[in-house]
C-alpha cells in the first residue's frame, strides 16, 4: 500500500464569493425588509388608534400631563375665550367624535401657527393672529385644526409612532423604560407632521364648516396667501401640500360643491385684534 | 454635543467595518500565502486518517503529534456573517476562517512530526471549538487543533 499526500483543491470547502458583495445583498435586504415592516407598523398603528374611544386618548392625557398646572393667564384670557367661541361656533358644523370637547389654547410665539393635538387640545400662536385680516381667514385654520381632532388624526399619528418606537426598541434592544418614552422618544418628531393626504381632508371638512357657518368661503385661503408671502415656508409646514396648490384646492372644492367665493368678511373679535404677548 | 455623539455613534462601527475589511483581506492574504508554501514543502510528509499501520510499514517509534491555532475572523465578516444569520444560507464569511484554521493546525502538526524526524502521521484527527462562546455578538474566534500518530522509521 502506498500513501500520499494531495494538493488541497481550493474553490471546494471556500467558494470564491466577494464577502463586499454578500454585504450588500444582505444589508439592503435588512434595510428594504426594514422600511416594509416599519411602514406597515405605521400604517397599522395609525388606523387601530382611530377606532379607539376617544375616552383612552383623554386618560392618556390626563397621565402625561397631570401634573402640570392649568393656571389661568388672566393676561390672555379674553383671547383664549374668544378662540375658545370660534371653535364652539365651528364645532356645530363638525361631526366630532363622541367624548371629543375642542379645548383651544393661545400659544405666545411669533410662528404663523396653529395645530391639534392628543385629548382635543388646539394651539393657536400669536404670530398667526396678528396677521389674520378678518375672522373668516382665522375661522378656515381653526376649522381645519377640529376637522384633524374630528378625524383622529393626532391619535393615528401617534398609535403608529408607539408601534414604531416598539419595533425600535426591540431591533435596537433599547426598551423604552416609561410610557413617556415610549410617546416622547426619537420618533416623537413624527407626531409633529401628518400626511399630505391627511391635510387634504382636513382641508375639505373644515372648508365644509366654513360654508355651512358663513355661507360662503371667502378668506378661506388667506392663510396659504400669507405662508406665500413668508420668504421660507414655516418648517412645520414642510408636510403639507403646497400653499399654491391648495389656494387653487379650495377654489377647486368650492366650485364642484356650489360654495360662494365670495361674501360679507366677519370682523375679528375685538381680543382677537391685538393679541396680547408676554415679550412686549 | 448630542450631534457630536450621535455622529461618534455612527461613524465608530463604519471606521470598524472599513478598518475590518482591509486588514481582514490582507491577513487572509497572507496567511494563504504562507498556508501554500508551507504545504508544498511539507508535501512529502504523508498524513492519514486509518488507524491500522500497514504490515508493510516499518515502525521503531510512533509518538502524538500536534497542531493547534486559534483564529480569529475580522470585523467585517463578522458582520456580514450576523447579517446572514437574519436570512439564513452558506455563511460564506467564516468558510475561509475555518479553512485556514484546518490547514494551519495540519501544518503545525506536520511541523512537530517533521522535527520528531516522522515521515507519515496516522490516526489524523480534528477537533474544532469556539473559543468565546456565550460572550454576547462574539463567536469569530475559533480553535482547530488536528493530533495523531507520528510513526518514526
Amino acid at each position: 500500500m502506498k500513501f500520499k499526500n494531495v494538493k488541497v483543491p481550493e474553490g471546494i470547502n471556500v467558494s470564491r464569493h466577494s464577502p463586499f458583495v454578500d454585504f450588500l445583498i444582505l444589508s439592503s435586504g435588512i434595510v428594504s425588509g426594514f422600511a416594509v415592516l416599519a411602514a406597515g407598523l405605521l400604517f397599522l398603528g395609525s388606523a387601530l388608534a382611530r377606532h379607539t374611544p376617544v375616552s383612552w386618548e383623554n386618560a392618556l392625557v390626563a397621565m402625561l400631563f397631570e401634573n402640570q398646572e392649568s393656571a389661568v393667564d388672566s393676561h390672555t384670557a379674553e383671547t383664549v375665550g374668544a378662540l375658545q367661541a370660534l371653535a364652539d361656533r365651528l364645532s356645530a358644523h363638525i361631526d366630532l367624535p363622541e367624548g371629543l370637547a375642542v379645548t383651544v389654547h393661545f400659544w405666545d410665539d411669533d410662528q404663523i401657527n396653529a395645530f391639534a393635538a392628543l385629548g382635543g387640545h388646539i394651539f393657536v400662536a400669536r404670530g398667526l393672529l396678528e396677521r389674520m385680516p378678518n375672522e373668516n381667514a382665522l375661522a378656515m385654520v381653526m376649522a381645519h385644526e377640529i376637522a384633524h381632532l374630528a378625524h383622529r388624526d393626532p391619535a393615528a399619528a401617534l398609535g403608529g409612532v408607539v408601534l414604531l418606537q416598539l419595533l425600535l426598541a426591540v431591533t435596537l434592544d433599547s426598551a423604552p423604560t416609561s410610557l413617556e418614552q415610549l410617546i416622547t422618544g426619537p420618533n416623537a418628531l413624527l407626531l409633529s407632521g401628518f400626511s399630505r393626504e391627511t391635510e387634504r381632508r382636513a382641508d375639505v371638512s373644515g372648508l365644509a364648516a366654513i360654508a355651512a357657518l358663513y355661507g360662503h368661503v371667502a378668506e378661506a385661503d388667506k392663510i396659504f396667501e400669507v405662508f406665500l408671502e413668508q420668504p421660507e415656508p414655516p418648517e412645520l409646514l414642510s408636510t403639507h401640500p403646497l400653499s399654491r396648490d391648495r389656494i387653487d384646492g379650495i377654489a377647486a372644492l368650492a366650485r364642484a360643491k356650489g360654495w360662494a367665493l365670495d361674501g360679507p368678511r366677519t370682523p375679528l373679535a375685538p381680543a382677537l385684534v391685538d393679541p396680547p404677548a408676554a415679550a412686549r | 454635543m448630542q450631534y457630536l455623539s450621535d455622529f461618534a455613534n455612527l461613524l465608530i462601527p463604519l471606521l470598524l467595518l472599513l478598518a475590518g475589511y482591509g486588514a481582514g483581506r490582507l491577513a487572509e492574504r497572507r496567511h494563504y500565502r504562507s498556508i501554500l508554501r508551507r504545504e508544498d514543502e511539507l508535501g512529502d510528509l504523508i498524513i492519514v486518517v486509518s488507524k491500522t499501520l500497514p504490515l508493510s510499514m516499518p515502525a521503531s517509534d510512533t509518538c502524538l503529534v500536534m497542531g493547534s491555532v486559534v483564529i480569529s475572523v475580522d470585523y467585517f465578516k463578522r458582520f456580514v456573517a450576523q447579517l446572514r444569520m437574519v436570512f439564513g444560507g452558506r455563511v460564506h464569511t467564516y468558510e475561509s476562517l475555518l479553512d485556514r484554521g484546518r490547514r494551519e493546525a495540519l501544518l503545525r502538526m506536520q511541523k512537530q512530526a517533521r522535527a520528531l524526524g516522522a515521515a507519515t502521521i496516522f490516526n489524523t484527527r480534528f477537533e474544532t471549538s469556539s473559543i468565546s462562546k456565550g460572550s454576547k455578538n462574539s463567536i469569530g474566534s475559533v480553535e482547530v487543533l488536528a493530533y495523531g500518530t507520528a510513526v518514526i522509521p
